[in-house]
């Protein structure tokens, strides 16, 4: 018994050298029957080691899926699920990061309502799991409220809007008002075959009769043979359904062939690719509207202008040593209009918003700025700032003692 | 007497690995070590030509040294410098040095080969088109599909280019006195120049000095192509991109001026005299050619010869040595002597430490930079560190595992990091999201000093189950004191790597602007980070004691390792740097070694050699040793 507590004095954080409340003490019995389980270290270990299964499985399916639908599937979901062939069930077969995340998160608060009593001994673990709660907590608001959207610039080009690397939207633009244009869009995603959508103005409703996740755009003689599933979007081209895709540098590019209706009326219909945003015109009575399929766009109250975009190189080779895109940023409404340059490792920050060099393109005279939005962005910072202060403060301890009982022995 | 033996074992062998170290004298009239300190811009850094030519050969043949034309080896090996010298300067002695490796046997077949070997530029010359044509089609499949024939002749190829290009970085290959070439041409820019302006003007001109500076031109601009490695440093340059020029460029550029840069006229002498064989005015050359670059560039000569007595040193490889010489002397002190053999093993890992540091110091130096910008430095890091954990744990616990653990690991680390010097140059330039000393140094430094300590406590945990599993020796003492090493290790494990993988989220956030974003380095680290986080909530909850925590620990091998090399194999995600897929299969049998080993440990407890041993010896006692008596 004496050599068993000498190899645990060093473990003193644990809670498990206490005896157990008696349960005739509390007077809750049912409920802390429950509560035990939840606040159980053994949770913990399971949560943890299905924490990694998920991590470790999500990470080589990567490869086939990609980073953003690998996200989507095990990260940021509640269960992974297997699809049965050829039908449209699918049956959770294990917790996704949202369910582990809840389920350590509870397991965490539990086990400090019901066992934690505050020791100075403790302090470590005390901040070190409140940041933790913190950082799970963050994640969630991130996953929720983060926006990320790009820019892309030729040299001299002004945008005042960025663009989503995944979402595309269908647009009809109301171009009959004198000073403004009215913008309706519809989700990409809310574009199913067979269904009609009432948009918010006018009595105007959507019917969409073909609708494609990925198309490409191809000449019409290039089609396997005419039955293969294809729209027609004009003289020279067509749509051609494709699997989606899942690649790093491609982009799926949706297509759809519906009918515009006014008060049960069709008023003309139409087949576009998000492949080929240009946007076609239309009239309704003497009102012109246009319609376009294209990357869901954020409109901002500021506009960015191209003015330079330099990609440096190491003397004598092609490894990149920096790229760097000088802007000018004008917001009338805030009185700005002012250049920043914005490279590696340096964004700008304006408004509620982060720009960063993303990528280039176009022999170096297009850049690509990635937006990010992001309202629990500092959320993060301070949890993991807890996290590191508890970690340093309890393996300090331990380290102290630890020495002092050498030094005394 | 007792108390000098280790120092006698100790100074025999320091004292023939610092013998090592001295750069030897090369065999030569010309000063071979003066041209291998000599500037040079290759890859986007100023490095020696030593380097230059070392980072070629490894890139043409695996062993980086050249054998003799005659395939006879000769009876010093030749130094890579004297080759470069060669390349350089007498490109019909070198096109005959065998150093270009064909091993491929589909690529041997091409040629109607045989023997798989180094072959030579003459060998290879007949067969060029053949090269090309073949490596052209490869190219067309994705880099990560081809299959050995098509990544062969496409490397073939490659080095034959390197090859061409490094012949043209003084002199156009085929000048037969460039020294000589150089003062007709500089004779000629003058009234070539006037003959131009006549020409143009429609006046007489002289027709055979416009001629002459008409072939100048057309020599030197067609010599351009050859853009590997900049020569000629330009003093009066303000960026690094004006500072140094292929020597074309440099040639051509004496046409608007008139006059001929001093490093090309003062190449142009060396290369007459290594050509005519004499020693003495190449000597001189050299000489006034360092008397200028001393009074115009002082910094950028002083790191290329630093870094040429840090190739000739190879500290990593001495050190290499020495930890196995200290692994031998440990592994014998427990069959004979373990005092005396023990306490020289601990003097020598000490001093293996030392070299190891200041190649380490000498390498941050040379390239400015913290200890790790990729994956070959990240081993070299690795070693050091978990060595520096070792020798702090040996002077706590005095049992020897230090030493054993600091040996094996230094040992294995740097043999890793041998095997990933893949193409040669292992202070190659940073890619721009890299560019930041500030996060190199807490970020990946941190990273690797959790990896250092998951590795650490690994090898403790297999030290445990070997010696519980296959020795009669292990006591329930050692037990514990192993247990609190690997729970000690553990805890720093966990330190290093939450803090390190929270730095890199924060990077992350600046510069991608996202904090986390599921990349596979990034799911790696925190796979390192959940796992070291089980191992300490088992253990505090009581779940795994000595034997528990002895197993969860090796299984940090597994996870360690995934993430630091198995998350590169998957070719997905931001951090693209530092690829590589032949090392599948060494990793593959890792992991699988360290599950057995897994498996031993879980062994029941009476299959253990220690325990059976002890219960024989006290079955009074009755029952399981304390140690042994746990859950899992």
């Amino acid at each position: 018994m004496t050599a068993r507590q000498q190899t645990r004095s060093l473990a003193e954080a644990g809670p498990e050298h206490k005896p157990p409340p008696k349960r005739s003490q509390t007077p809750f019995t049912a409920f802390s029957a429950l509560f035990k389980p939840l606040a159980s270290l053994r949770l913990t270990i399971v949560c943890l080691a299905c924490a990694m299964f998920l991590v470790f499985v999500g990470t080589l399916d990567q490869v086939q899926i990609g980073v953003y639908e690998a996200q989507l599937r095990y990260f940021k979901s509640f269960f992974l699920y297997f699809h049965l062939p050829g039908s449209e069930f699918r049956i959770p077969y294990f917790p996704g990061g949202y369910t582990l995340g809840a389920v350590l998160l509870v397991n965490l608060i539990a086990a400090h309502l019901s066992r934690f009593k505050f020791t100075w001994k403790k302090l470590g673990i005390l901040i070190l799991h409140s940041g933790l709660i913190l950082l799970l907590i963050g994640q969630l608001v991130t996953s929720i409220f983060e926006e990320e959207s790009q820019i892309q610039l030729d040299k001299g080009q002004t945008k005042n809007y960025s663009e989503s690397p995944y979402f595309d939207e269908l647009a009809i633009i109301d171009q009959s008002k004198p000073d403004s244009d009215e913008v309706i869009s519809v989700p990409a995603g809310r574009l199913i075959k067979g269904q009609t959508i009432s948009l918010p103005v006018g009595g105007m409703q959507l019917q969409v009769d073909e609708s494609y996740e990925n198309a490409a755009l191809i000449n019409p003689n290039q089609l396997p043979s005419q039955s293969y599933p294809h729209l027609r979007l004009g003289p020279m081209a067509v749509a051609a359904a494709v699997p989606k895709t899942y690649k790093q540098n491609e982009r799926n590019q949706p297509a759809a062939a519906f009918t515009l209706l006014k008060d049960g009326k069709p008023v003309g219909s139409w087949a576009l690719s998000s492949g080929f945003p240009q946007p076609v015109q239309f009239k309704i009575g003497s009102d012109s509207f246009a319609i376009v399929f294209r990357p869901k766009r954020y409109y901002r109250p500021f506009s960015i202008t191209l003015e330079e975009f330099k990609h440096d190189r190491y003397a004598g080779t092609d490894i990149a040593k920096n790229f760097s895109s000088k802007v000018r940023l004008v917001d009338p409404s805030a009185h700005e209009n002012r250049e920043a340059l914005i490279y590696m490792n340096h964004p700008l920050w304006y408004s509620d918003l982060i720009l960063y060099q993303a990528g280039f393109g176009n022999n170096d005279q297009t850049t690509i700025l990635q937006v990010m939005k992001n309202p629990s962005r500092l959320l993060p910072y301070i949890a993991c700032g807890m996290m590191a202060i508890g970690l340093v403060i309890q393996f300090g301890m331990h380290l102290i003692s630890f020495v002092r009982r050498r030094v005394i022995a | 007497m007792k108390r000098i033996v280790p120092w006698i074992i100790f100074i025999v062998f320091a004292g023939w690995a610092v013998s090592r170290m001295v750069p030897k004298k090369p065999n030569s009239g010309f000063d071979l070590a003066g041209f291998g300190k000599l500037p040079v811009l290759a890859g986007g850094r100023v490095m020696p030509m030593d380097t230059l030519a070392r980072v070629s050969l490894l890139q043409m043949n695996h062993h980086g040294i050249e054998e003799a034309a005659d395939n006879q080896k000769p009876a010093q090996p030749l130094l890579q410098t004297q080759w470069l010298l060669d390349v350089f300067m007498l490109p019909e002695h070198s096109d005959t040095a065998r150093v270009f490796e064909v091993t491929n046997p589909d690529i041997l077949d091409l040629f109607g080969w045989r023997k798989a070997g180094a072959y030579s530029f003459n060998d290879l010359q007949p067969f060029f088109s053949q090269i090309e044509e073949q490596a052209s089609q490869a190219t067309q499949t994705d880099a990560d599909a081809r299959n050995a024939f098509q990544r062969g002749i496409v490397r073939l190829r490659d080095v034959l280019r390197l090859y061409v290009q490094l012949r043209n970085t003084i002199e156009p290959q085929d000048s037969p006195d460039f020294g000589k070439e150089v003062q007709i041409f500089e004779q000629a820019i003058r009234p070539g120049l006037e003959a131009v302006r006549n020409r143009d003007a429609g006046k007489p001109y002289d027709d055979q000095a416009f001629q002459r500076i008409l072939l100048f031109t057309h020599r030197y601009q067609s010599l351009t192509q050859a853009k590997f490695a900049y020569a000629i440093p330009n003093p009066k340059g303000k960026t690094e991109n004006d500072r140094w020029s292929p020597v074309s460029e440099a040639l051509l550029g004496a046409i608007g001026t008139g006059q001929i840069p001093y490093p090309v006229r003062v190449y142009g002498r060396m290369v007459s005299s290594y050509r005519n064989g004499d020693a003495a005015s190449f000597n001189q050359a050299l000489n006034e050619y360092r008397q200028y670059l001393r009074q115009n560039f002082s910094p950028e000569l002083n790191r290329p010869s630093l870094e040429y007595f840090f190739n000739a040193a190879q500290p990593f490889y001495q050190s290499l040595v020495l930890y196995l010489v200290v692994f031998l002397l440990a592994v014998f002190s427990w069959l004979v002597w373990p005092k005396t053999l023990g306490r020289a093993a601990l003097l020598l890992l000490g001093f293996s430490f030392v070299i190891h540091t200041v190649g380490l110091i000498l390498r941050m130096y040379i390239q400015g930079r913290p200890p790790v910008t990729n994956l070959y430095s990240s081993a070299v890091f690795v070693g050091w560190a978990t060595v520096l954990f070792c020798l702090v744990l040996e002077r706590i616990y005095r049992n020897g595992i230090g030493s054993v653990c600091g040996a094996v690991i230094g040992f294995t680390t740097l043999l890793i990091a041998q095997n990933l010097v893949f193409d040669g140059d292992t202070m190659e330039m940073l890619r721009a999201v890299l560019d930041t000393n500030a996060w190199l140094a807490t970020h990946v430094v941190g990273e690797v000093l959790g990896y250092s300590a998951v590795f650490l406590a690994g090898l403790i945990g297999i030290i445990y189950i070997f010696r519980g599993v296959f020795t009669t020796s292990f006591d329930e003492n050692a037990s514990k004191t192993m247990g609190r090493m690997i729970y000690g290790v553990v805890c720093f494990a966990t330190l290093f790597s939450l803090v390190a993988t929270v730095l890199g989220g924060i990077w992350a956030d600046q510069s991608w602007g996202r904090f986390w974003g599921w990349d596979p380095k990034e799911n790696g680290a925190l796979l390192v980070v959940l796992w070291n986080a089980i191992i300490l909530h088992a253990r505090w909850g009581g779940f795994a004691r000595e034997r528990g925590l002895a197993v969860l620990a090796v299984f940090g091998n597994v996870v360690g390792s995934l993430s630091w090399f198995g998350v590169n194999m998957l070719g997905v995600g931001l951090h693209s740097y530092g690829f590589m897929d032949q090392a599948f299969g060494p990793l593959l049998a890792f992991v699988t070694g360290q599950l057995i080993i897994m498996g031993i440990g879980l062994l029941p407890l009476k299959y253990w050699r220690s325990i059976r041993v002890r219960m024989q010896r006290a079955p009074e006692a009755g029952g399981v040793p304390a140690h042994a008596a746990e859950a899992g």
